[in-house]
Parts: C-alpha cells; sequence; structure tokens
C-alpha cells in the first residue's frame, strides 16, 4: 500500500516541477532573453560536464564541505560541552547565561565584519563564523536536554551514591541525547547557511558561495544556478545524514 | 561548593523554566561588568590596537553620534520597513500556501515536491539569482526577505492543520460547515499555536535574510553601515551597529512572543 | 619501559625542535598583498608596476640568493579596505595599497612605511550603459552610481563631484566592488559606475561607454598607491627590504621602457582583463609618467592633500600625522645601485618637473 501511495505521490509532485523546466526551457529558446541570463537546460548538464572536468566544481564543493564541517565540528563540541556546565551549574547558568542571550540576539551575520577583522584573511576567519553558527543552538538545546533529567532518576544515582561523573554519564548525558541531537542538527543546518555567507563575504577563496557569486557577476546563470543546485542538495543531504544518525542514536538509547 | 552536582531542587518538572536561586540573579551582570572593564583597561593599557577593538567610550561616542546625526536612525528606519513589508509578503504567502496543502491532500501531491526542493536553498543562496533577475533595488529585498519568511510559515502552517484531529471534522462535516467556516472555526483556533511558532521562525529568518541582503548589496540599510564601517576602517561603528541589530532581533522576537501569548488567551477562552 | 614524564620529555624534545627549525634566520615567508584581483578572481592582478613585478618573477628572482625566503602573494577581492583588515591581524608584511585606505590604516593605528610609489597619476572612469542621457559628471546628479567606497576611487572621485559643486549626498552612491559594479552596469541597476581600466573591456562588448575621465583633467584628480610595509617588518627585516624595493625598481624601469609597452600590456593580460584595456588606459600618457616608483615632493604633496580632503569629506575623523610615514631611503638606495637616479623625473608639490 505504501508503495502504491509512493508512487502516485511521485508523479503528481512531478507535474509543477516538469511545468516550470518547459517553461524555462520554452523561454530559453523563446530569443526573448539572452541565454546567458536564462540558459537552456541541456546546457545545464553541459555546463555540470564542463564544470566538472575544467573547472574543479568538486574541489570548490570539497573545500566547502570541508569548512563547513570544522567549523561545525568546532561549535558543536564547545556548545555541548558549554551546554553540560550550564545546564548542571546554577551558578555557571547564572553567571554567563545572561550574557548568552544577549549576545545570541545579534544576527548570525552581523558578526561578519567583526570577526574578518579579528580573524583576517584565510581560514580562520572563516571556520570561526561557521562555528559561531554552530554553537548557539547545540547550547541551548544540550542545557534544555541536561535539566530534563526526570528528578526521579536523579533521585535514585543520589541514593546509589554515584558519583559526579557517574551521574552525568548515567543520567543527565542519556536523558539529554535527544535535545542534544536535535541541536547537533540544528547547528549542522546553521553551519552550512554560514559557510556559504562565509564565502559571500569574507576573503575570496575556493568553495560554492564563491562560485555562484562570480556566476552573477559574469553574467552566467548556469552556474549561479548550478551553485544553488549544490548548496540545496547538500544541505538536504546533511539533514538526511543527521536524520539518520539521530534515529540510530536514539534506538541505542532505547535498546 | 560543588558546582557540577545534583541540583538544589530536584523536584523540577520538565518543560518548566528553570530559575536560579535568587541570590544567584544579580551574579548575570558580574560577567558583563567584568567584560566591560576588561575592556576599557585593555583599550586603555593598549593591550589590543585600537583597530582591532576600540574602547568602549568610542563606541558609545560613535552610538551618540550616529543617533544624533540621524543616520542611524534613518537607516534603522529603511531596515525595519525592508522587513517588515517582505515578512508580510513572505507571511501571507507561507499562511496560503501552507494552508492549501494541510486542507487538500491532492494540492500537496501537487506542490509538495517542487516545494520541498526549493526550500532546500537557504533564503542566502537565492540571492545571486535573485539579483540576476530583478537587479539589485528595493524589490530583491523584498523578495529575499520574504523568500526567508515563506518556508518556515508554509511548513508549520501545514503541520499545524495536519494535526486537527480528524475527528473534527467529521464533526463540521456533520454540521454541514461550509469550507470557510471549517477553515474560521476548527481549523484557524486549533493550529493557532503552530502557525505562531512558524510566524516567530518567519521574523527571526526574515531579519536574518535583510541584514545578509543588505550586507551584499545596499546603499542604506543596517546591513549598510557594518559594511561601510568595515570599510573605512571603523570597528566602533561596527559594533554600534551590531548592538541595534541584536535589540532589533530582540524586539521583534519579543513581540511576536507578546501576541501569541494573548492570542493563545483567546484561543482557551473561545469555545 | 617509558614512563609519562618521559615521553612528555620526548614530545618537549621534539617541539624544540620543530620551533627551532621554524625560527631559523633564514627561513621566512614574506606575506606580499596586493589591493585587487583579476577577472574572476585570477591571482594576477595589471596596470601597476608591481603588477609586472609580481608576474614577471621580479622580487623572487632578486631573493634567488636568500633560499630560505619565501614569497607569498595575496589578491584581495575586497581591496584596500581587505589589506588594512589583514595589516591589523600580522597577516601581510607588504602591500600595493592606494592612497585613501592606506591613509585611513594610519589613521586608525596600523603602523605600516610607504617605500616606492607603484600606480601614480592613475586615471579613474566614469562609465554609463549605452543608451544613457549621462554625458558629464554634472548629469549624475540624483542618479544611482556604483562607487566601492574606502578605495582610493572614492577620494578620487569625491574632487571630481567637487569640482562641478556636487557631493556624494547628491547622488545615489551604491557600494559595490568593481566585479559587482560591472555586472550591475550591464544589467541597468546603477545608471553609471566609477572605476578604472577594467570598464574599457565593457564599452568594448558594447554594454558601456565611458564618458569621463579624468586624464587631462586636473593632475590632482588622479590617485596613487604605493607600495607599503609593517613597520615592524620594516625594522626587522631591512636587508629583505632593501632586496623587495629594489626588484621593484628593476620592475618599474622594465615597466616605464617604450620599447615594452606591447608586452608590458599582454604580461598585465594575465589578469584576465585585456591588453587592449591597458592600452586605452594608457594611450597618451608615457609608460614613466604613471610608472615612476619616485616618492617625490608631488607624491607626499598628493598624500598630505589626499589626507587633509578625506577629513573634509568625513572620511577620517581625525587628523592624521603622516611625519615619518615616507620611508625612501630603499627606494634611493636602489636608485643608486642600479644608476637610475636620472630615469625618472621627481615633480615638485605643484607637479612641475624638478630640473636635474
Amino acid at each position: 500500500m505504501t508503495a502504491t501511495r509512493q508512487r502516485r505521490l511521485d508523479w503528481r509532485g512531478l507535474v509543477p516541477v516538469v511545468v516550470l523546466l518547459a517553461a524555462w526551457e520554452a523561454i530559453s529558446r523563446s530569443g526573448l532573453t539572452d541565454t546567458r541570463i536564462v540558459p537552456p537546460l541541456e546546457g545545464l548538464v553541459g555546463l555540470l560536464g564542463t564544470e566538472v572536468a575544467e573547472k574543479s566544481l568538486l574541489g570548490n564543493l570539497a573545500a566547502s564541505i570541508v569548512r563547513d564541517l570544522s567549523g561545525f565540528a568546532l561549535g558543536a563540541s564547545l556548545g555541548v560541552v558549554g551546554g553540560i556546565l550550564l545546564g548542571l551549574s546554577p551558578l555557571a547558568s547564572a553567571l554567563l547565561r545572561p550574557s548568552f542571550d544577549v549576545f545570541r540576539q545579534i544576527a548570525l551575520f552581523a558578526w561578519i565584519p567583526l570577526i574578518a577583522m579579528w580573524f583576517g584573511i584565510g581560514e580562520a576567519s572563516k571556520i570561526v563564523f561557521v562555528a559561531l553558527a554552530a554553537f548557539t543552538p547545540t547550547l541551548i538545546n544540550t542545557v534544555e536536554g541536561t535539566r530534563s533529567a526526570s528528578a526521579t532518576l536523579v533521585e535514585v544515582g543520589a541514593l546509589l551514591r554515584y558519583r559526579r561523573s557517574q551521574m552525568l554519564l548515567a543520567i543527565y548525558l542519556p536523558a539529554a541525547l535527544p535535545s542534544i541531537l536535535t541541536g547537533v542538527h540544528l547547528a549542522l543546518i546553521q553551519s552550512w547557511l554560514a559557510t556559504i555567507g562565509a564565502e559571500y563575504f569574507m576573503t575570496a577563496g575556493p568553495g560554492i558561495g564563491t562560485l555562484i557569486i562570480e556566476g552573477r557577476d559574469r553574467f552566467q546563470m548556469g552556474q549561479t544556478v548550478l551553485g544553488m543546485i549544490l548548496i540545496g542538495a547538500v544541505g538536504f543531504l546533511l539533514n538526511r545524514i543527521a536524520r539518520a544518525a539521530e534515529n540510530r542514536l536514539l534506538r541505542w538509547r532505547t535498546a | 561548593m560543588a558546582t557540577i552536582s545534583v541540583p538544589d531542587r530536584p523536584t523540577r518538572a520538565r518543560g518548566i523554566q528553570f530559575a536560579p536561586p535568587v541570590r544567584l540573579i544579580g551574579i548575570g551582570l558580574l560577567v558583563p561588568l567584568l567584560g566591560l572593564a576588561a575592556w576599557t583597561v585593555g583599550a586603555r593599557q593598549g593591550w589590543v590596537p585600537p583597530q582591532i577593538l576600540p574602547a568602549p567610550q568610542v563606541v558609545w561616542d560613535t552610538f551618540l553620534e550616529l543617533w544624533q546625526s540621524g543616520d542611524l536612525l534613518a537607516n534603522t528606519l529603511i531596515s525595519l520597513q525592508r522587513v517588515l513589508f517582505g515578512f508580510a509578503a513572505g507571511a501571507s504567502l507561507g499562511l496560503l500556501l501552507g494552508t492549501a496543502m494541510g486542507l487538500s491532500r491532492p494540492f500537496e501531491a501537487y506542490a509538495s515536491v517542487l516545494f520541498t526542493s526549493l526550500a532546500q536553498v537557504p533564503a542566502l543562496g537565492w540571492i545571486p539569482l535573485a539579483m540576476l533577475l530583478v537587479g539589485i533595488g528595493e524589490s530583491l529585498k523584498l523578495i529575499i526577505v520574504a523568500v526567508g519568511t515563506l518556508v518556515p510559515v508554509a511548513w508549520n502552517t501545514r503541520a499545524g492543520i495536519r494535526a486537527v484531529p480528524s475527528g473534527w471534522f467529521e464533526a463540521a462535516s456533520l454540521w454541514r460547515y461550509s469550507r470557510a467556516q471549517v477553515v474560521w472555526h476548527i481549523v484557524l483556533p486549533a493550529t493557532v499555536p503552530q502557525i505562531f511558532v512558524g510566524l516567530r521562525y518567519g521574523l527571526g529568518h526574515a531579519w536574518l535574510a535583510l541584514v545578509v541582503v543588505e550586507l551584499l548589496a545596499s546603499s542604506e540599510g543596517l546591513g549598510y553601515l557594518l559594511v561601510w564601517g568595515r570599510q573605512m576602517f571603523q570597528l566602533d561603528v561596527v559594533i554600534a551597529t551590531m548592538a541595534v541589530i541584536g535589540a532589533i532581533g530582540f524586539a521583534l522576537d519579543a513581540a511576536l512572543a507578546a501576541i501569541e501569548r494573548r492570542l493563545q488567551r483567546w484561543q482557551v477562552a473561545s469555545p | 619501559m617509558w614512563s609519562i614524564a618521559n615521553r612528555l620529555a620526548a614530545a618537549a624534545a621534539l617541539l624544540a625542535c620543530l620551533l627551532a627549525g621554524t625560527a631559523r634566520a633564514e627561513d621566512l615567508t614574506v606575506r606580499i598583498g596586493y589591493a585587487s584581483i583579476g577577472a574572476g578572481n585570477r591571482p594576477f592582478v595589471g596596470g601597476t608596476l608591481a603588477a609586472t613585478a609580481h608576474a614577471a618573477h621580479y622580487v623572487e628572482d632578486e631573493l634567488k640568493s636568500d633560499p630560505g625566503v619565501k614569497i607569498e602573494w595575496f589578491f584581495f577581492a575586497g581591496a584596500g579596505p581587505a589589506v588594512n583588515e589583514a595589516f591589523a591581524n600580522n597577516q601581510l608584511d607588504i602591500a600595493l595599497q592606494g592612497d585613501l585606505p592606506s591613509v585611513i590604516g594610519r589613521a586608525n593605528g596600523l603602523r605600516t612605511k610607504i617605500l616606492l610609489a607603484s600606480g601614480v597619476n592613475t586615471p579613474i572612469y566614469l562609465a554609463v550603459p549605452p543608451d544613457s542621457d549621462i554625458k558629464t559628471v554634472a548629469d549624475l546628479k540624483g542618479r544611482r552610481v556604483a562607487l566601492y567606497r574606502g578605495t582610493n576611487l572614492q577620494l578620487a572621485f569625491d574632487k571630481v563631484l567637487a569640482s562641478k559643486g556636487l557631493a556624494e549626498r547628491d547622488l545615489k552612491i551604491v557600494n559595490m566592488d568593481a566585479a559587482t559594479a560591472d555586472a550591475a552596469l550591464a544589467s541597468h541597476d546603477v545608471d553609471a559606475a566609477v572605476g578604472a581600466n577594467e570598464l574599457f573591456e565593457l564599452q568594448k562588448n558594447g554594454i558601456a561607454k565611458i564618458v569621463y575621465s579624468t586624464k587631462g583633467d586636473d593632475p590632482a584628480f588622479g590617485r596613487n598607491s604605493a607600495l607599503i610595509a609593517a613597520a615592524s617588518f620594516e625594522e626587522a627585516h631591512p636587508e629583505i627590504v632593501q632586496k623587495i624595493v629594489t626588484a621593484f625598481v628593476r620592475a618599474a624601469l622594465w615597466s616605464s621602457d617604450e620599447a615594452n609597452r606591447d608586452a608590458l600590456f599582454e604580461l598585465w593580460a594575465k589578469s584576465g582583463y585585456p591588453a587592449d584595456s591597458f592600452r586605452a588606459d594608457f594611450e597618451g600618457q608615457p609608460l614613466k609618467f604613471r610608472n615612476s616608483p619616485l616618492i617625490d615632493p608631488f607624491i607626499v604633496h598628493q598624500y598630505e592633500v589626499q589626507t587633509q580632503q578625506a577629513r573634509a569629506y568625513k572620511l577620517l575623523r581625525k587628523d592624521v600625522d603622516l611625519t615619518g610615514w615616507f620611508e625612501p631611503k630603499y627606494a634611493e638606495t636602489a636608485l643608486r645601485q642600479l644608476g637610475l637616479e636620472h630615469r625618472w623625473t621627481a615633480r615638485d608639490a605643484n607637479g612641475h618637473d624638478l630640473g636635474s
């Protein structure tokens, strides 16, 4: 049953996609617009080929992904550690949480000039910016998670005279895991966004963001659209991977 | 006293906002005050060069100067206007789209693939394409802000409608409600909380998208002030503008949260 | 068996060796920045003697006898303002930067030295779409004009505007870098764009026409740029600085020789901007007029005037003292060693040739 529903959903869902692509192709072939602005679709496919073969599209993609994951790893791990600290220590929370809440009001991209000035040219600025994007959601959700440990379990732990480390590993972390994973998942989405932003606004270097800005500057709409599709596809894949990892980890917990 | 330990009051239930003991509340000011003190002393002693971090006094003076010259207010108003118009457009479209997808299975079947694929590209990714299509004028800002708003609003509206128990629709058909009545009396009250979640996300995204688009191509607005400060090597302008951006982001969210609370009260009160 | 202490000691020793290795005197990477970038972010530029020095490896050749010294070049789409960011982070030792951004850098406490002129009397151009009704600078009133703020284009353009009784606020200035401005001009997003020789390529392709140039107008409208060094680098490595400056003077010599005119423009075309653009940009001007490395009284005076004007246009918020900023001794030594004291004509503050 699911299979048939799946198939039915598929063809109906494709209708507007096909209509859109057909309209694109028609506009492109009508000669009403510059083909650089609306390139024919087969041109786009051809472009994919030449970009991969000649212009190291894959190199740009790899550069973006490495940048993304480095910043993400840095920001998310700091977020988890900070979140556990703030979640478990009322003192740390009272000291730091208000400042954190004030700083996170500043729209992410407004940090770019300051970070560029502080960390200069090269990868450091970009990675710090991506890490900042990953840090905030991880921290918030980790705090929520650690505080959601059930009071009963905590009491049991106290009765069993668990040490602090045992308390953390046996009670708080398992309770916080779903929430931490939500935070990490959000962080993954945010850091991909930040990666593209960093490539727009910081020193030029290889990357998908650079590629699509270049396409815009040179009126190569094909290149820009190709870049956008890649941004969307990578975002989608990261999302999928995060969800799968989440499910697997949570299944392990319940088992 | 141990800092990582069992909290004093282990009776806290899930979801209830944790409040630190009263004696700890004032402590939250300690870190900002210490930070400010270190910043002041550091700037005065020349530990950090002024081009990396100007002294707090300089930032404050710049803020006052920008305020008195009217530059700050003018740019803020332009940014606010853009975000509100773009948000209004994106939220209306998102509500329409989300309602249609939520209420009509066939519509959703047709629209979801296209919508889901387009929604994968963040507003940021649309900017270069939109620039090619509509140029760098006001319409670019409106489109990007609207795109940023649309996706979360549509998602949450659809999810909210889907969450309405199907029994309610059956009851409505028994009462021979018209489609409009169904929407007004059943769908709307039941989905308001979820729609508001979408609107709050949407507004947050709208503000973020606006800052981005103003950074990339603009001759006015708060994002432009940031760029100006960066290019003229005036970090005090950058920091003062960041403060305004943060304050507005906070105010926008707080305003929607207030409306949300009010609506929820209405929803509880209504039959 | 190894104890932890033993392992730590071994690790520390290894680390010490590594650190000692990197700290050896002959291992030095000189980071040279250039406040521009080629078409499509190509790491090549054109239009100045520094561009020649880079493309023809003058600096690397001069330092051949110092195998421990490496040269690393950086090009900035963010132009002069981005060079300031890099200087502030100690990520550059030497850079080619325009007059306004380097004055802004100095005003904000960057410690630099001006070593040599590179790219003097550079014109700016005003381009409009081919069907535009804008014929002169005065027609710009109320129109949308693309300008990269904070670069030396801005100050030069402000002076041009002032000469027609206009100021930036009479126009709608849209801030964008060169590549973005070209695209905006082509898509009619702006009514005009202020730029350099890259506009000739647009004109050739029928996307724009150049309606005004500072060439032939008041010489004070031109803009200048120079090779500057981080003061700390200049103090720490005077002998390396000397060799680099000498290399640039050699590049200036080659770039000023009319016999090389075509070869020069072809070399610069590595930037992705065609040789014809440079040919048009330099048309009617002797190469040595634009490629003079001299920090003569005219250049010093120009920097002083630029500073005062930048202050008057509120691009600077406080007065800037230029005393001690110019450090011409390296250029003088190079000229003397190469016997080139009379190759270029020094000018007095008013731009008149100083009799030699």
